[in-house]
């Protein structure tokens, strides 16, 4: 037998039944040799097999009888009422294709994403990221402090903020800074830190898009932060720590929030 | 029913299959799926028995595929922009799928038509690479190329879902 060096591109080949079968014994052998190839190979298996699957069921479909009254000859071409959705779909497609970084995978498809708030949760977890390791320098305003802070926050970034009570959830507040925004200029952020010393921050901007989102999570590596678009302001809890805790300070977080803002 | 007829009636349900993982929207699909059938019966003349039905259909809903998405292309993004990008994406709530069948067809999606219908056609529709580059007008090296490089991009897209997935957290 003939001992050819094989290539990522054989994977494909044998995946889709294209490779001679007197290589497929050697093939075999290069792929238990070459973990790499053999990861990639399982896995774009796996997503064929998914792929595969998620289509299967319409098979069994009854066929609509629209479509079977065309090849009886039952209906007159073209007899459809309305314009064809399957061009608006092929147009929103190139669209959606054309963008990836903005657009999330939302319950039904690929929806366009709030750009605020996506910003906000980028600009959250960024910020968490750099000062939630600071030892000496964390806050920019201690929670000694915490009036002036508050304060100081709102009339920066334009919204009447309270530092949310987290002791419930285990949570003291260590003191906050101001922070540049991309969309918004400027956000606030508060440093909170449980006996153990995990800490979370919660990080708050003026939204001026009027849009109401529910609790979403972004997660970036090992940072994860829940974020909210409400009225008039945008607000994201960014940590280390599981979704659950992550919630639990959302939950707090966004019913202290408005109480101070009816004041 | 002719005899042709009857072939051509069996094959709607794979005519069915493609067009929904190409398009995704059900009705979309089915309008895609309408209107190939439409073309083909006109040109009935044009398809020689001895030729199989599959591939004659097939590629009569890719060259219409096709157009409509370089008419698409040409009108420029300024319009695609007001056309609804979720609406005309969203599903009828009868189309029940797993997270997993869910988000790989989100994910076909997102990439482009080309490598989309590339996959579809050799790993969902069971086409040769011949008969694949066939239906789809493009020498059998694109195809392949077309194949890898549709691959690699699904891959990285269903990570990346999984790693920045956005989720909407009802209150507990």
């Amino acid at each position: 037998m003939t001992m050819r060096e094989f290539s990522e591109r054989d994977i494909h080949l044998a995946l889709d039944s294209e490779l001679p079968q007197d290589e497929r014994a050697a093939y075999e052998r290069w792929l238990e040799t070459h973990p790499d190839m053999q990861a990639k190979n399982r896995r774009y298996e796996a997503d064929r097999d998914l792929l595969r699957g998620a289509v299967a069921g319409v098979l069994d479909e009854p066929v609509p009888d629209r479509l079977a009254k065309i090849v009886a000859g039952e209906t007159q071409p073209a007899s459809r009422n309305s314009a064809p959705r399957w061009r608006m779909a092929a147009a929103a497609l190139i669209f959606a294709a054309g963008g990836l970084g903005g657009y999330f995978l939302g319950a039904s498809g690929w929806r366009p994403v709030n750009g605020t708030a996506i910003q906000l949760a980028d600009g959250a977890i960024a910020a968490h990221a750099i000062y939630a390791a600071e030892k000496l320098h964390v806050v920019e305003v201690g929670a000694d402090q915490k009036e002036h802070l508050v304060g100081w926050l709102s009339k920066r970034i334009g919204v009447t903020l309270v530092a949310p009570d987290l002791s419930a959830e285990g949570f003291e507040l260590i003191g906050g800074r101001l922070l540049p925004a991309a969309a918004t200029k400027t956000a606030a952020q508060f440093m909170y830190q449980d006996r153990t010393g995990n800490r979370i921050s919660l990080y708050v901007a003026r939204d001026s898009s009027n849009t109401e989102t529910g609790f979403r999570l972004l997660e970036e590596g090992d940072t994860r932060a829940l974020y909210w678009l409400d009225d008039g302001y945008g607000c994201a809890v960014a940590g280390n720590l599981p979704e659950e805790v992550l919630l639990k300070v959302a939950n707090t977080a966004y019913r202290q929030l408005l109480q101070g803002m009816k004041g | 029913m002719d005899d042709r007829k009857a072939a051509i009636l069996a094959e709607i349900p794979r005519l069915r299959r493609y067009a929904r993982a190409l398009l995704r929207d059900r009705d979309a699909a089915d309008d895609l799926v309408q209107d190939s059938l439409e073309r083909a019966l006109v040109r009935l003349d044009n398809w020689r028995t001895g030729d199989s039905p599959r591939r004659w259909l097939f590629t009569i809903m890719h060259h219409l595929f096709v157009d409509q998405m370089r008419k698409v292309k040409r009108r420029g993004e300024a319009s695609m922009l007001q056309i609804e990008a979720s609406e005309a994406m969203s599903l009828p709530a009868h189309q029940a799928e797993d997270v997993a069948s869910r988000e790989i067809l989100d994910a076909l999606q997102a990439i482009s038509p080309d490598r989309r219908a590339a996959i579809l056609m050799v790993a969902v529709e069971g086409f040769s690479y011949a008969e694949a580059a066939n239906v789809l007008g493009v020498p059998a090296g694109t195809l392949m190329s077309r194949i890898a490089r549709g691959r690699d991009e699904l891959r990285g897209l269903l990570d990346d879902g999984a790693r920045r997935r956005t989720i909407r957290v009802v209150e507990p």
